[in-house]
C-alpha cells in the first residue's frame, strides 16, 4: 500500500519477570494508510492490546518493546518520553474499553477535554473550552454546551464513550488507537459509535487501529484486519474477502463461532476446542497448533506469513498442503 | 403438568430512601410480567442495559419481594413459603453470573465452592458422598478431577464460568437463571459455554431462563424470546415465529443493530442507526416506552402506552401499529 501513515515492522512486546522474559507480541509488520480502519482480532491472551500499548508508549514498566514503528516518518518506539508526548499531543491518541475509568470523576467534561489542548497545543484555558464545546457537538453530545459543565457520572455509558473519542479526536490525530472502544456498550449503542468512527476516518482522513474480538464489528467498520493469535498474526487482508474466505484454521474458528442471526440453527453452535493461551513462553510452534482441527506434524515450527491472494498474508503451512 | 417456573402480573421495584422532607418511596422498575417456563425449556429475555432484565432474574429467585404480582415455583408461591420450606426449595431455583471469576470466593478452593450448597441443601450427606457429587458436576462441566483442588484465581474466564454452572447444578435444581452467561467470555468460549448448556438441559430436564442484550447469543438456545425496554415486555413469542420477523419495531431495532459477520450486510445498515438517548427507567416516556427513539412514532405512540396484546402463532407484542403478514 502507497502513502502508508503507519508502518510497523517486527514489533515485538516483552515482559519481564522473576521467571525470566515472557513475549506477548512476536514480530507483528503492518501498514496503515490515512483514512483507513485496520480491524485487529484477538481473543484473550493474543497481545492485541499490549500492541496498542506499546505504540502510546503505555507498557507497565516491566514491558519493553522492540522492533519499529515508524507514524509519518518517527520511530515510536525509539523516540524519548518527551518527543513521544509531543507525538501523543499532535497526531496520536487512544480510546480505552472503558470509558467510565478512563475520565477523572472529579472533573467536569468541558475541562478534562481542554486540558489536553492546553498541555499540547498552549491554547488559553477559554479557547480550549470552546474547541472542546464544538468537538462534543461533532460526536452528537446534545446541547454541548451544557454537557462540557457536566460530570462523568452525569452521562451514560454511550455518551461517555462519544466524550472519550471526543477528547482523542481533540489535538486531530492522524492515527486513532481504539481498544475495544464498544465491547462495554449495548449493541445498539455500539452501532451508533461505529457509525461515528466509519465518519470521521471518512471526513478527516483519521487512520484507526481499532481492537476487538468481535467479528461482527469488523464487517460494520474496518477496511482490512489482521488476526492476532499468541502474538503473532496469523492472517490480513481486506476485511470482505477475510471474513467470506478466511484461511486458517483460526480465522475460519473463530468465523464460525460469532454467533449470527441470519445462519440456519443447527443444534449445536460451532466452537473452537480448548482455551486462548495466556501467558508462558512463546512456542516454537504455531501458537494455535494446540487447539487447531487441522494440525500437521510441520506445525512444530511457526510458518512464515507469506503472500495468500491479493493483497492477503497467511501463516499456516496448511498453505503448502496441494 | 404444572410449570416449573410463573410469573403472574409480576412488579418489581426498588425502595428509594427518603430525605429531610420526601418520604421514602418505592420505584417500580418491572411492569406486569407474565411468563410461564416448562421442565426443558428455555425462555431468552433480551434488552438493553437499564431494561430490568437482571431485575426480573432476580425477582424470579425471589431475592426481591414482588410489588404486587406473584411468582410461582412449581405451583407455589414462595412469599408464602416458611423460611425452612422457602431455603429447601431454593435448591431448585438456580442462578449463574455474568463475571464468573467474580462470583466465586477467591479464598475457597472450587470443591468448596462446589460443596456448599450441598452443605445448605442437603446436611445429611456424607463426607464421601460429598466428595462423589463434586467430583461427578467436575466430569459434567467438562474439567478434569484436579480442578477441585484449585482456587477462582488459577481458572480461566470459561473455566470460572463452568464452575458456576457446575455449583448450579450440584443440587439438582430445576430452573437455572443465567444472567448474561457468555457476554464476560472470548467468542471461541462463548459457544462452548452454550452448548454445555444446553446439553445439561436436554440430561437434567433443566428450565433456563437466558438473559443476554445480544440477540444473536439466545438465538440458539431459546424457544422462546421475551423483549423488554424499560421495564415491561414488548414482545413475546415462539423463538422462530420472532427471528423471522419481530413484531415490535424494538425488537426489530434490537435485531439490526448486532453486527453480523459479513461485509456486504453491515454496509447497508450503515447510518441505520436508532436515535436519540434511552430515557431513565426512572421517568419512562408517558405513551409507549419506546416513542421517544421509535422511528415511526405517531402522536398516538407519545401520549398513549401499549398494551401486550395477543396476536396469531401465540404471539405477543406491545405496540399501536403491530401489522400482521399474511
Amino acid at each position: 500500500m502507497n502513502a502508508d501513515l503507519l508502518s510497523l515492522r517486527d514489533v515485538s512486546v516483552h515482559f519481564s519477570h522473576a521467571g525470566g522474559r515472557t513475549t506477548v507480541v512476536d514480530r507483528v509488520s503492518l501498514d496503515l494508510a490515512e483514512g483507513e480502519v485496520l480491524g485487529i482480532v484477538g481473543e484473550s491472551g493474543s497481545g492485541k492490546s499490549q500492541l496498542l500499548f506499546a505504540l502510546m508508549g503505555l507498557l507497565a514498566a516491566n514491558g519493553h518493546a522492540t522492533g519499529q514503528a515508524m507514524l509519518a516518518g518517527q520511530d515510536l518506539l525509539s523516540l524519548s518520553p518527551r518527543a513521544l508526548d509531543r507525538v501523543r499531543g499532535a497526531s496520536l491518541s487512544m480510546i480505552f474499553q472503558d470509558p467510565m475509568t478512563s475520565l477523572n470523576p472529579y472533573k467536569r467534561i468541558g475541562d478534562q477535554l481542554a486540558e489536553g489542548l492546553v498541555h499540547h497545543q498552549n491554547l488559553t484555558r477559554s479557547t480550549a473550552l470552546v474547541e472542546a464545546t464544538r468537538m462534543l457537538d461533532r460526536v452528537r453530545i446534545p446541547d454541548a454546551a451544557r454537557a462540557a459543565r457536566r460530570y462523568p457520572h452525569e452521562f451514560s455509558g454511550g455518551m461517555r464513550q462519544r466524550v472519550m473519542i471526543a477528547m482523542a479526536l481533540l489535538v486531530k490525530p492522524r492515527l486513532l488507537l481504539a481498544d475495544e472502544p464498544t465491547t462495554a456498550l449495548d449493541v445498539t449503542i455500539q452501532a451508533q459509535v461505529l457509525d461515528l468512527m466509519s465518519e470521521i476516518a471518512r471526513d478527516t482522513g483519521t487512520a484507526i487501529l481499532f481492537v476487538t474480538h468481535d467479528l461482527g464489528v469488523v464487517a460494520r467498520l474496518c477496511d482490512r484486519v489482521a488476526v492476532l493469535y499468541g502474538g503473532r498474526i496469523m492472517e490480513d487482508g481486506p476485511a470482505e474477502a477475510m471474513l467470506s474466505t478466511p484461511a486458517h484454521p483460526y480465522a475460519r474458528g473463530l468465523l464460525a463461532t460469532t454467533p449470527r442471526m441470519e445462519a440456519p440453527i443447527t443444534p449445536r453452535l460451532a466452537t473452537i476446542a480448548g482455551t486462548p493461551r495466556s501467558g508462558g513462553a512463546m512456542l516454537p510452534s504455531c501458537p494455535f497448533a494446540p487447539r487447531c482441527p487441522d494440525r500437521l506434524p510441520a506445525c512444530d515450527t511457526m510458518p512464515a506469513l507469506r503472500a495468500h491472494g491479493p493483497m492477503r498474508r497467511l501463516a499456516c503451512h496448511l498453505q503448502d498442503v496441494p | 403438568m404444572i410449570p416449573v417456573l410463573q410469573a403472574r402480573d409480576l412488579t418489581v421495584g426498588y425502595k428509594i430512601p427518603g430525605g429531610l422532607l420526601a418520604r421514602p418511596l418505592i420505584l417500580p422498575i418491572i411492569h406486569r410480567v407474565n411468563l410461564t417456563l416448562h421442565a426443558g425449556q428455555t425462555l431468552g429475555i433480551v434488552g438493553e442495559s437499564g431494561c430490568g432484565k437482571s431485575t426480573l432474574g432476580r425477582a424470579l429467585l425471589h431475592l426481591i419481594p414482588p410489588i404486587s404480582g406473584q411468582v410461582l415455583w412449581q405451583g407455589h408461591d414462595p412469599a408464602s413459603l416458611s423460611p425452612n420450606d422457602l431455603r429447601l426449595r431454593r435448591a431448585d431455583m438456580q442462578i449463574i453470573f455474568q463475571d464468573p471469576i467474580a462470583a466465586l470466593d477467591p479464598r475457597m478452593t472450587i470443591a468448596r465452592i462446589l460443596s456448599r450448597p450441598l452443605a445448605t441443601f442437603e446436611p445429611d450427606l456424607t463426607r464421601p458422598a460429598q466428595q462423589a457429587r463434586v467430583a461427578n458436576v467436575l466430569h459434567r462441566v467438562g474439567l478434569s478431577p484436579d480442578f477441585a483442588a484449585r482456587y477462582p484465581h488459577e481458572l480461566s474466564g470459561g473455566q470460572a464460568q463452568r464452575v458456576g454452572i457446575a455449583r448450579a447444578i450440584i443440587g439438582r435444581p430445576k430452573v437455572i437463571i443465567c444472567d448474561e452467561p457468555v457476554s464476560a467470555l472470548d467468542v471461541s468460549i462463548q459457544a462452548q459455554v452454550v452448548n454445555l448448556l444446553m446439553d445439561l438441559q436436554a440430561e437434567m430436564g433443566l428450565a433456563l431462563v437466558f438473559i443476554s442484550h445480544n440477540l444473536a447469543v439466545v438465538r440458539h438456545i431459546s424457544h422462546e424470546v421475551m423483549v423488554m425496554c424499560l421495564g415491561r415486555v414488548v414482545e413475546h413469542a415462539p423463538r422462530d415465529a420472532f427471528y423471522s420477523r419481530p413484531l415490535h419495531p424494538y425488537a426489530q431495532a434490537l435485531k439490526r443493530a448486532v453486527p453480523e459477520p459479513d461485509v456486504a450486510v453491515e454496509r447497508l445498515r450503515r447510518g441505520q442507526t436508532l436515535t436519540g438517548e434511552l430515557p431513565s427507567i426512572a421517568r419512562p416516556p408517558a405513551g409507549c416506552v419506546f416513542s421517544s427513539r421509535c422511528p415511526q412514532a405517531v402522536d398516538l405512540c407519545h401520549q398513549t402506552r401499549p398494551d401486550l396484546a395477543p396476536y396469531p402463532g401465540t404471539r405477543q407484542a406491545a405496540c399501536h401499529f403491530v401489522d400482521i403478514e399474511p
